[in-house]
């Protein structure tokens, strides 16, 4: 299908013109090393077309997915893209990171022929993670055919202001859609369970069932724990992390919806993975999740409900689960001189708290390094650390350093949650790092919990000296589909 | 000596890091032997003005303020009026400062009456300008976003404010002190916070007591005058809260880096400009604008 940039000469002059800055700039970036270049080529690029998003879009034979939501977007976003692929899909995404609006522009155009024409099999889809701020605007530009929100959690306040708002402008952009797409929503989110109310396109709820990492009370770092509907206190049964769970509003009735696709019997191994049974239209299946936590679990469960929704055979999610690897920095492992470390970005307070369980489950004491940036990706606000659960911490470290723009700030919250003072405190993640890295005993691991741009500086000096392959490298892997 | 803490509303109002105005009170108490005890008082619960010394409230949405503004009128109101003018302390931080003022009126136009400790009025910015918020850019066009500074007498205060209401203190009404860098009270006049008795209202987030440990221990202290008398507190070792205060000052006072560039906020940075200590920290705004231009005046249209 020809994407001709509708009647004008013109705009078809300015589609051509913005596919040939964008790749040219994406050219340059790389030749420069600046970095993948994802981003600046589709700023530009838009801003000699701003319709580019558009055009190039319609043209994608099978339209586009847009996964979105606070945590877990860019893990669903791989294992749906992975099962897509199996299914013969030809998958465009956009690497990490590059979620919002330029991002998939540059995603989109590196297809596109000179002309401005995209330039894809009759298989192509798009499977895009969107920015929470961004989903708006991308939902608008791009008229996905699916939605999939993963969750929604304070985060960033400096950007999102207030969490009501975000619920706010996605019921907007929803309620836009027509009725021939799908909302994927997370029945156990309040907030996001609540969005599938009132919608013309149709909506499907995925959930946990299992009863047994129901755990009692919420969490500090609860954000919803009222009715969305009526505002009054919800009742929970159940809570399985932050304000994740089973809820009913005893006021108003309104409840957690029936999920059609569930997980259940779910069992966590430590950082090696989890098992679980999942529930679908199309029957039940045993998932085997390479990616550690619960919350890993529930991506792959979202995942699975997309793709069914794509009319993805399970079996294909089943696999792409099983060979999901940690994305840029989510559990990523790296060795240095033999040394072993895991890192775990960190960006809010149920992140931060769901990490630290991860890292401490089990028994015995870890070596933890924790990084705290101020930039503006990591949210220039840093209140948030007092809304995570360090406390956890207590007597279950054997090394504790912190580091970052705002390490002392780190310091500081340690000093409150009556820990000892930290092993090792630098402004410079790197050279933080790497002493960190160096004072771990053989066979033990180094965990390193950390903000998004510690993390890409961090990983800058991995990649420099040879200790990972570059994040744009680990995109094109990934992207190789396994016959 | 005994302290007893009234958090109010721990679970509507407590959502940027509030809890750790509450821990830093308990800790520098327990590092002195005074014994601090902390009530929640959510709503429905009354407020004994006998049986606090120290009253704490968080910020919170426009939503969370308009779901206990009722309660804080006709169920606390009496209690806490009583004992601040008795001379028990208290700290009000940003949605929490606003209700404590005679009105708030909220980006929607609708006003919420408040307790009327602080001789005040808060305004919307989107009210004042009829704003719709609609969008992220839209909303961030009317916020006053990012870090705080503040001459406090002869202290610096540092925190982040993230705030869309202006508030103008009315004649005689004391403030807490004049903003270094960032937006305060109204982006105006120049002015932050305000103070009645040893009440302190103001839009320091950050928290507001760990890295400002003058202005935890001068709560304290006042909490602890009004029933022990004449107080001393014994010092601390307050090293890690001051390296903690300094780099956050450091922060809050630096240029913005290459992270704007990466991060698709625009093709431009400012340039050819020496950074001043009266600079705003740029404004989110410029996140999803992408606007050169946004970049480079967004600070100064926060104050138009």
């Amino acid at each position: 299908m020809p994407s001709t940039p509708a009647g004008r000469p013109g705009a078809l002059a300015a589609r051509a013109a913005a596919v040939g800055a964008g790749k040219t700039a994406r050219a340059l970036s790389r030749a420069l090393h600046r970095g993948g270049g994802t981003t600046l080529p589709g700023h530009i690029a838009q801003r000699i077309d701003p319709g580019l998003v558009t055009g190039l879009s319609r043209a994608l034979p099978n339209g586009c997915v847009l996964v979105t939501g606070t945590n877990g977007k860019t893990t669903t976003t791989r294992i749906l893209a992975g099962a897509a692929r199996r299914a013969g899909l030809a998958v465009i995404t956009n690497p990490e990171g590059s979620n919002l609006l330029p991002g998939i522009a540059t995603s989109l155009l590196v297809h596109a022929t000179a002309l401005g024409r995209l330039d894809v099999p009759g298989s192509a889809i798009g499977i895009f993670e969107v920015d929470e701020g961004a989903f708006p605007a991308a939902a608008e530009a791009l008229s996905p055919r699916l939605v999939v929100v993963t969750n929604l959690f304070r985060d960033q306040l400096d950007r999102y202001f207030e969490v009501d708002f975000v619920a706010r402008l996605w019921q907007r952009a929803l309620r836009r859609l027509p009725a021939s797409a799908t909302v994927v929503l997370n029945a156990d989110d309040p907030a996001v369970a609540y969005l599938g109310e009132g919608l013309r396109a149709s909506v499907a709820h995925f959930g946990l069932d299992d009863r047994q990492w129901g755990r009692p009370g919420l969490e500090h770092a609860a954000d919803s724990r009222r009715c969305p509907r009526c505002g009054r206190d919800l009742l929970y049964e159940l809570s399985f992390y932050a304000h994740l769970g089973h809820y009913a509003c005893k006021e108003c009735g309104w409840r957690r919806p029936d999920p059609r696709f569930a997980a259940w019997k779910v069992e966590v191994d430590g950082l090696d993975g989890s098992r679980a049974h999942i529930t679908t239209p199309a029957g039940n299946r045993a998932f085997q999740v390479s990616l550690a936590g619960l919350y890993n679990t529930c991506n792959a469960l979202a995942a699975a409900a997309g793709a069914s929704c794509l009319g993805v055979e399970p079996d294909l999610v089943q696999e792409a689960a099983h060979g999901a690897v940690g994305a840029f920095g989510r559990c990523e492992r790296v060795s240095v001189g033999g040394r072993q470390a895991l890192i775990l970005l960190v960006k809010n307070p149920s992140g931060f708290n769901e990490g630290l369980r991860l890292v401490l489950s089990g028994s015995g004491t870890r070596r933890l390094l924790i990084g705290l940036n101020d930039n503006g990706p990591d949210g220039r606000d840093v209140s948030w650390i007092w809304d995570a659960d360090v406390e956890r911490c207590r007597g279950r470290t054997s090394f504790l350093g912190v580091c970052g723009q705002r390490a002392r700030d780190l310091a500081l919250r340690l000093k409150y949650a009556e820990l000892p003072s930290p092993d090792l405190a630098d402004d410079d993640v790197v050279r933080a790092f790497f002493s960190a890295v160096g004072r771990t005993p053989p066979g033990e691991t180094l965990y390193v919990l950390i903000t998004y741009t510690a993390m890409w500086s961090l990983r800058r000096e991995l990649v420099r000296r040879g200790h990972v392959a570059p994040f744009w490298q680990q995109v094109r892997a990934g992207e190789a589909v396994p016959a | 000596m005994r302290l007893i803490v009234g958090y109010l509303y721990p679970s509507v109002m407590s959502q940027y890091g509030d809890r750790g105005n509450v821990l830093t009170v308990i800790r520098r108490c327990a590092w002195r032997g005074i014994s601090a005890e902390v009530t929640g008082l959510d709503v429905g619960d009354r407020v004994d003005p006998d049986r606090v010394d120290l009253v704490l409230i968080g910020g919170g949405a426009d939503s969370h303020q308009r779901l206990v503004c009722e309660d804080l009128l006709r169920v606390k109101g009496e209690g806490i009026r009583r004992a601040i003018d008795e001379g028990a302390a208290a700290l009000a931080v940003c949605a929490g400062y606003q209700l404590w003022g005679h009105y708030y009126r909220t980006a929607t136009g609708e006003e919420l009456r408040g307790l009327g400790v602080f001789d005040a009025h808060t305004v919307h910015r989107a009210a004042q300008t009829g704003t719709r918020l609609d969008t992220i850019t839209r909303a961030g066009s009317v916020r006053a976003v990012g870090n705080l500074v503040v001459q406090w007498g002869t202290t610096v205060l540092v925190g982040f404010e993230n705030h869309g209401g202006r508030t103008y203190l009315h004649s005689g009404a004391q403030p807490l002190g004049r903003v270094q860098a960032g937006g305060g009270n109204n982006s105006e006049d120049g002015l932050e916070g305000c103070v009645h008795g040893n009440a302190i209202g103001t839009y320091l987030h950050g928290p507001a007591l760990p890295k400002n440990p003058a202005l935890a221990d001068h709560l304290i202290a006042a909490a602890l005058r009004r029933r022990y008398g004449d107080v001393t507190l014994p010092p601390l070792d307050d090293d890690p809260e001051l390296t903690a205060h300094e780099q956050a000052l450091g922060r809050a006072l630096a240029r913005p880096g290459r992270w704007r560039l990466r991060w698709g906020e625009g093709v431009a940075l400012p340039r050819g400009r020496a950074p001043r200590a009266r600079d705003t920290p740029p404004h989110p705004s410029w996140f999803f604008a992408g606007n050169p231009v946004c970049l480079l005046t967004a600070g100064e249209s926060e104050a138009a």
